[in-house]
């Protein structure tokens, strides 16, 4: 049995211990916003927030994860306006769509470490996230936006 | 002829009559009489705060991790401890009576710490690094027995048979070894050092047994004293020098030290994964402030000097630029993986983070070896490795050997100066079967 | 923001969670998603993904879109929503025509239903087939509700004016609400449709403005539903074991005996398909979607190999080029005038090309997934995010031996169509799995690896083209040879038109070659790759033939001009001229030539092309194309501006420039979002993604050896539309074509080599500097 907290609540996940994270939170916990897209950690749309820190669910085994707190896309923020998010519905970021819980919690993640990150740096921490509608140019603009909007507060 | 003769007979006697007296006096010197069983019930009363001190010290010393199986229970043995000579077991140091030290008085516990020998007067294989808690106080040693006699739950658990075969099942041998190897003094205060480098070097030569894992050892399985801490592999691992060689791009302040014991990583270093993970996490986490920091402070000095804060800013600096992938990292297999997977948690601007190593600065990539590396890659770091609540995920079942290979390639041949690690596709393969 | 209503269901935390339990839950239980009740269509701007019902009485004038008594509108949407915001799109037209607030209107992306017609998603067709409907459907509603206002007042309906939901005249006014509560019936026949009057092009007031898309919201929040995250009471998960050939190979024996200890496993089926779908196909299941898949690691299935188990991307290549060189292959598409013998018996000057493109995979990020079974009313229900309901449902009905009427294909949002999910074959074992198990639920999933061996990937294409000149160096006739695998033979022969030697075609495979440029004699020749139809299912991929006929042509036009000293933007300014076949016609090509013409200058402008000094080893590369066929062209000009290292033969794409003319822009905002994607596509396509056919499969699976474009690579994009009134194009696709033929021709242009192989790789342009 494996505790941990998702999205500040305490869950108990009775699964194989080689589960990955990924799919207990899809199948076992019910949260389906965190996506599968490649299996191996390359492509990012698994990813969630595990001690606050960006973390490719779909190579992290369960056992690895017990006792820690981890955010899905839908609980990165109560009202759904993560100053990401915000950015996002705002340039309309999202085509398919599927990649972009993904690319939301690696953003977050990124502008909570560098508040004031340059082009590099967005290049640097987000092309791990792939996107195949290609919204890239949508997302790099999201997320300087974002970034300005986060100094004004 | 009857003169060489009577030459050789005597000589044949006198060579006869010192291997008797050899024989006998290893025998006299190896025999331990048995020390009586305490009758049940008889324990001594123990004071609260002794056995708060048996509590940390036991934690410093992290029996528990040598001493429970995996899934057994706590302090119960059986941990399976593969050798170059076999595997043995470790014992069942519960209050069980029967099959624990239930039964042993503080003087048996006492000479098992100090010499190696258990109640029975049978000798203890050196993995029991008695040669280390023989530097301990009596006082300290006898808390650690005052904390299992307490606070440890007795456990029926029976010691499964050690798989060594002869001459090593032999315990009486191990008199002989340790008459040529080990050093059974108690800690001797050095009146040239403070207070707390004297303290400090008391918990590392002593209890918290370091040299265990971080001095190499000899043929027969002995420390190599004239190499103290100078690095050694353990379990597929690399246990670095904790001596001026060092090998980290950085060195070790006092600060660092005692961070890492506490927290499971220091940014400019790495952090405590593999068999070093439950030293902090189920040990020396433990201990209170002033004694992780003795401890840093000894082992600071053991390691040398340390840089300017400049100097140390420069190089961080320089590492996090190399650290950003470039417009053509898509050719290279290596840094182009690396950019994919690696790049989307291990990236830092000016600051480090805690538990996020920069992977130019972190000790994996400059050490002689590059097993620490590959076993983190194939399987990452978990809520019990590195600093508690952050992990990192493995890629044993994500990249092959030869893409692993590449990654660690890329990371030696651009984020540092040092020799390119030979056969690395062979070396991954070889870690990723010990522990399948 | 409008207004959502979204239909909050007690929360069954037997349903919500297996294993996985809360402790101390409350009842919000929107943070944790609802599972998607296994009944409606799909609203995708509603938390639960549940459409709205109306309130009271409906109004339906046709069976579009209805109003309700508090004057909320929903239409009905029959495409797939995989980005391209299609429901928003077409709501609006229709929205616009009915004059009603956008606050008002709601989308329903429809479940199959006979009732709607044909159901695809692709070709970039979906906003061009729907102007003129949803533009009649809307002027319907209008019209009648004028007429009933007019009617209660007793006016002039011409005295009546609809705007906002309202119909006005002089003091009076009455909400489209309240009309419909007192009662409102009346239906259009076609022909009346037809006759509407639609508004002029000045009055429309949401067509060509910003608004934000119905889907967006839930794509940022994790609440959007995809077939991945279908959840059905009862379900099992199955994976595939697949055959080593698409097609043709048979299971010879399964031994299941070292998974049989596995927690959660449950079986393996072979499957017995009647409808020839998937051949030789093994699924195994598990009672959780790992213990299905850690236990198929254990199975051991061996086939009898079909006979293309050793089949090469270089045989396949090979077999074109023999097909090429065969006169008689192929058919003969009718352009003006193909017959060209005669012009290159009488050539001065030939110049002679041959252009490739490799294996390239759809991987859209959603892995193809489908969960079915069979409801309590004997209805099969498939729920899978699919882009051509109307081509698989009748194959499905084989496969399941049922009537068509039985089975229905749930909506879902797609992860990514791009036509893999045109074709819908991974519906069909998640279909016949269930019918397996007496029609249970089977969630079936194919994890990354699997999806690339099952697609159906761009064919590989062999191209030569060839051009006569005179001996004044005037362009005489061209010929345009294309050979590949062909998605529509395959998949739907009837769709293939007939060349003028009576051989069919797959339009798919050649739009393009019938360029619009004026050369003379002109033959474009069509031919079927039929080893690789045998080898693997060919895929219609975002720009299908367009996105390598083009490659060709583009430059090959550019190869032209330098052959004879012209320059390549005036060349083709010169030979495009809208005369006579090429003149274009109403309403989908009006202006023909000139538009395309059109977009070329004003690309030449924006890029600077020609004027501007750049770098060593840096040049700019122009191409022209037009998107998806003659018949509905969305007129294309691309630059693009690079540097090549001469050291690496790295390309380093600095900038592209991009113009579209695709008629009225129906959003300006979703059109620039669809024209970004198709550039960075063909740039993907150009430099960086490829694969080969090895042993009859693709060779890369996965990301670690399958590189498409990522962030760092996407260059700085400047798009422009052409502000037009004409009848709206598609722009899914066309901005693809225009990439790869200006890298090319940047490539010669900045250090003198010409590539000819799709994609173009640093140790080529090494190789070609050498």
């Amino acid at each position: 049995m494996i505790k941990l907290k998702i999205n500040g609540r305490d869950v108990s996940i009775d699964a194989e211990p080689d589960t990955p994270l990924l799919w207990a939170i899809r199948d076992e916990v019910g949260l389906t916003g965190t996506k599968f897209g490649c299996g191996i950690g390359m492509c990012g749309a698994c990813t969630v927030h595990v001690g606050g820190r960006a973390t490719r669910s779909c190579i992290t085994p369960l056992s690895a994860v017990d006792g820690t707190e981890i955010t899905t896309i839908e609980g990165l923020d109560a009202s759904h306006s993560h100053p990401v998010q915000v950015a996002w519905r705002d340039l309309q970021v999202p085509q398919c769509g599927y990649c972009q819980p993904g690319q939301i919690m690696q953003a977050a993640a990124l502008l909570s470490d560098i508040p004031n990150p340059t082009d590099d740096d967005i290049d640097s921490v987000m092309t791990g996230n792939l996107c195949r509608c290609m919204t890239y140019p949508r997302i790099r603009q999201a997320v300087r936006q974002a970034a300005a909007g986060k100094q004004e507060v | 002829m009857k003169k060489i003769m009577k030459f050789i007979k005597k000589w044949l006697t006198v060579v006869f009559v010192v291997l008797v007296i050899g024989v006998v006096g290893f025998a006299i010197y190896a025999y331990e009489p048995s020390i009586e069983l305490m009758p049940a019930g008889s324990q001594p009363n123990f004071e609260p705060e002794v056995i708060e001190r048996g509590r940390l010290m036991a934690a410093a010393g992290n029996c528990a991790s040598c001493h429970t199986a995996a899934g057994g229970p706590p302090y119960a043995g059986n941990y399976a401890m593969p050798t170059d000579f076999g595997t043995i077991f470790s014992t069942n140091i519960t209050p069980d009576r029967e099959q624990g030290i239930g039964g042993w008085s503080p003087a048996a516990f006492l000479r098992a710490m100090r010499t190696g020998v258990d109640r029975e007067g049978n000798h203890l294989y050196p993995a029991f690094p008695y040669n280390h808690y023989a530097k301990m106080t009596e006082a300290d040693i006898l808390s650690i027995y005052a904390y299992i006699m307490t606070q440890v739950e007795p456990a029926q658990v029976a010691q499964k048979p050690n798989q060594l075969p002869f001459p090593f099942n032999q315990r009486y041998l191990q008199a002989g070894w340790k008459l040529v190897s080990v050093d059974l003094k108690p800690y001797q205060t050095d009146p040239q050092q403070s207070a707390v480098w004297n303290r400090g070097a008391y918990l590392v030569e002593g209890v918290t047994h370091c040299g265990a894992c971080h001095t190499p050892r000899n043929v027969i399985g002995a420390e190599q004293n004239d190499k103290k801490f100078a690095g050694a592999a353990v379990d597929g691992w690399s246990a670095p020098a904790l001596t001026a060689d060092n090998e980290s791009l950085l060195p070790w302040s006092a600060a660092d030290y005692s961070t890492y014991l506490k927290t499971g990583a220091t940014r400019l270093h790495g952090v405590a994964a593999g068999p070093m993970a439950p030293v902090v996490h189920a040990g020396l986490q433990k201990l209170p402030d002033e004694e992780l920091q003795a401890m840093g402070v000894y082992l600071a000095d053991l390691s040398g000097n340390g840089l300017t804060e400049a100097a140390t800013n420069d190089i961080i600096g320089a590492s996090l630029e190399q650290n950003k992938p470039r417009q053509s990292y898509r050719w290279d297999t290596g840094e182009r993986l690396y950019a994919t997977a690696c790049a989307a948690c291990h990236y830092n601007v000016e600051q480090i983070a805690e538990g996020r190593p920069d992977l130019g600065i972190n000790s994996a990539v400059h050490l002689h070896q590059p097993d620490n590396l590959i076993q983190v890659i194939l399987d990452g770091l978990d809520n019990e490795s590195g600093i508690t609540g952050v992990v990192m995920p493995g890629f044993r079942d994500a990249l092959n050997d030869q893409e692993v290979a590449l990654i660690v390639g890329y990371l030696r041949a651009t984020r540092t100066d040092k020799k390119p690690w030979p056969e690395l596709t062979k070396k991954v393969s070889e870690i990723r079967d010990l522990y399948p | 923001m409008f207004k959502q209503k979204f239909s909050q269901q007690p929360i069954d935390t037997a349903k919500i969670t297996r294993r996985g339990f809360l402790i101390g839950m409350t009842a919000t239980g929107a943070v944790f998603g609802f599972p998607r009740a296994a009944y409606a269509a799909m609203n995708p701007a509603t938390l639960s993904g549940m459409p709205n019902g109306p309130d009271g009485a409906t109004f339906e004038p046709t069976l579009w879109y209805w109003i309700d008594e508090s004057g909320q509108v929903n239409v009905n949407i029959i495409r797939a929503e995989m980005g391209q915001h299609v429901g928003t799109a077409i709501a609006r037209i229709l929205a616009d025509e009915l004059e009603v607030d956008w606050q008002d209107v709601q989308i329903t992306h429809v479940d199959s239903d006979d009732k709607w017609g044909l159901m695809v998603t692709g070709g970039s067709w979906s906003v061009w087939q729907s102007w003129p409907i949803y533009r009649q459907a809307g002027a319907a509603g209008r019209t009648a509700l004028i007429e009933a206002a007019a009617n209660k007042w007793g006016v002039d309906p011409a005295a009546c004016q609809a705007r906002n939901g309202v119909i006005t005249s002089g003091e009076q006014s009455i909400s489209y609400g309240e009309l419909v509560a007192a009662g409102l019936s009346r239906s259009y026949t076609e022909d009346e449709l037809k006759a509407l009057p639609l508004k002029p092009h000045s009055e429309l007031r949401l067509v060509g403005k910003d608004v934000t898309a119905l889907d967006i919201d839930n794509k940022t929040n994790g609440q959007a539903i995809y077939g991945l995250d279908a959840k059905v009471d009862g379900m099992v998960y199955g994976v595939p074991l697949l055959p080593p050939t698409r097609m043709g190979s048979k299971v010879d024996s399964i031994d299941d005996s070292e998974a049989k200890g596995n927690k959660g496993y449950l079986q393996t089926l072979q499957l017995d398909d009647p409808s020839g779908t998937v051949p030789g196909w093994v699924v195994v299941l598990g009672t959780s979607l790992m213990a299905a898949k850690k236990a198929s690691k254990k199975v051991q299935v061996k086939w009898l190999e079909g006979e293309t188990a050793q089949v090469s991307e270089a045989d396949i290549q090979a077999h074109a080029r023999q097909l090429i060189n065969d006169p008689d292959a192929g058919a003969i598409l009718a352009t003006a005038n193909p017959d060209t013998s005669a012009v290159f018996a009488q050539a001065a000057e030939t110049l002679e090309a041959e252009y490739t493109t490799s294996t390239v995979l759809h991987f859209q990020l959603e892995p193809v997934n489908a969960t079915a079974f069979k409801n309590d009313d004997g209805v099969w229900e498939i729920h899978t995010g699919n882009q051509w309901q109307s081509l698989i449902l009748p194959t499905l009905a084989k496969a399941l031996d049922a009537e068509p009427n039985q089975i229905i294909m749930r909506t879902y949002m797609l992860g990514g169509g791009f036509g893999r999910r045109l074709n819908g074959d991974y519906a069909v074992p998640a279909a016949l799995a269930s019918k397996a198990i007496g029609g249970k639920p089977v969630k079936l999933v194919l994890f990354r690896e699997d999806d690339a061996m099952f697609d159906s990937p761009r064919s590989p294409s062999v191209q030569k083209l060839r051009m006569a000149f005179d001996a004044e160096k005037t362009v005489m006739g061209m010929e345009h040879h294309a050979a590949a695998g062909w998605p529509t033979q395959v998949m739907v022969p009837s769709f293939m038109p007939k060349g003028t030697n009576g051989e069919p075609y797959d339009p798919f495979a050649i739009d393009g070659a019938d360029h619009w440029y004026t050369m003379g004699a002109h033959q474009v020749r069509a031919i079927s790759n039929d080893l690789a139809n045998r080898t693997f299912r060919p895929g219609w991929l975002r720009s299908v033939g367009p996105g390598w006929t083009h490659f060709a042509v583009e430059s090959f036009v550019d190869e032209a001009a330098h052959k004879i000293g012209a320059d390549p933007l005036a060349f083709r300014l010169d030979h495009l001229r809208a005369e006579g076949y090429n003149a274009g016609s109403a309403p989908n090509a009006v202006g023909g030539a000139s538009r395309q013409a059109q977009v070329l200058r004003r690309l030449a402008e924006l890029s600077g092309y020609g004027n501007t000094p750049l770098g060593k080893d840096t040049a700019i590369g122009i191409a022209t194309t037009f998107g998806q066929s003659r018949t509905m062209p969305t007129w294309v000009a691309g630059a693009v501006q690079l540097h090549v290292d001469r050291k690496t033969g790295v390309v380093d794409v600095q900038k592209i420039w991009l113009v579209f003319d695709c008629g009225t822009v129906i959003d300006p905002d979703s059109a620039r979002a669809q024209c970004e994607g198709a550039a960075l596509w063909g740039l993907s396509m150009a430099l960086y993604e490829g694969t080969e056919i090895e042993n009859s499969n693709v060779r890369d699976r996965n990301l670690n050896t399958y590189t498409p474009v990522r962030m760092i690579d996407t260059p700085p994009l400047e798009i422009e539309f052409i502000e037009s009134s004409e009848a709206p194009v598609g722009l899914g696709e066309p901005g693809t074509t225009v990439v790869a033929p200006a890298i090319a021709n940047a490539i010669h242009n900045a250090v003198g080599v010409r590539m000819r192989h799709l994609p173009i790789s640093p140790a080529a342009i090494l190789s070609a500097l050498s």
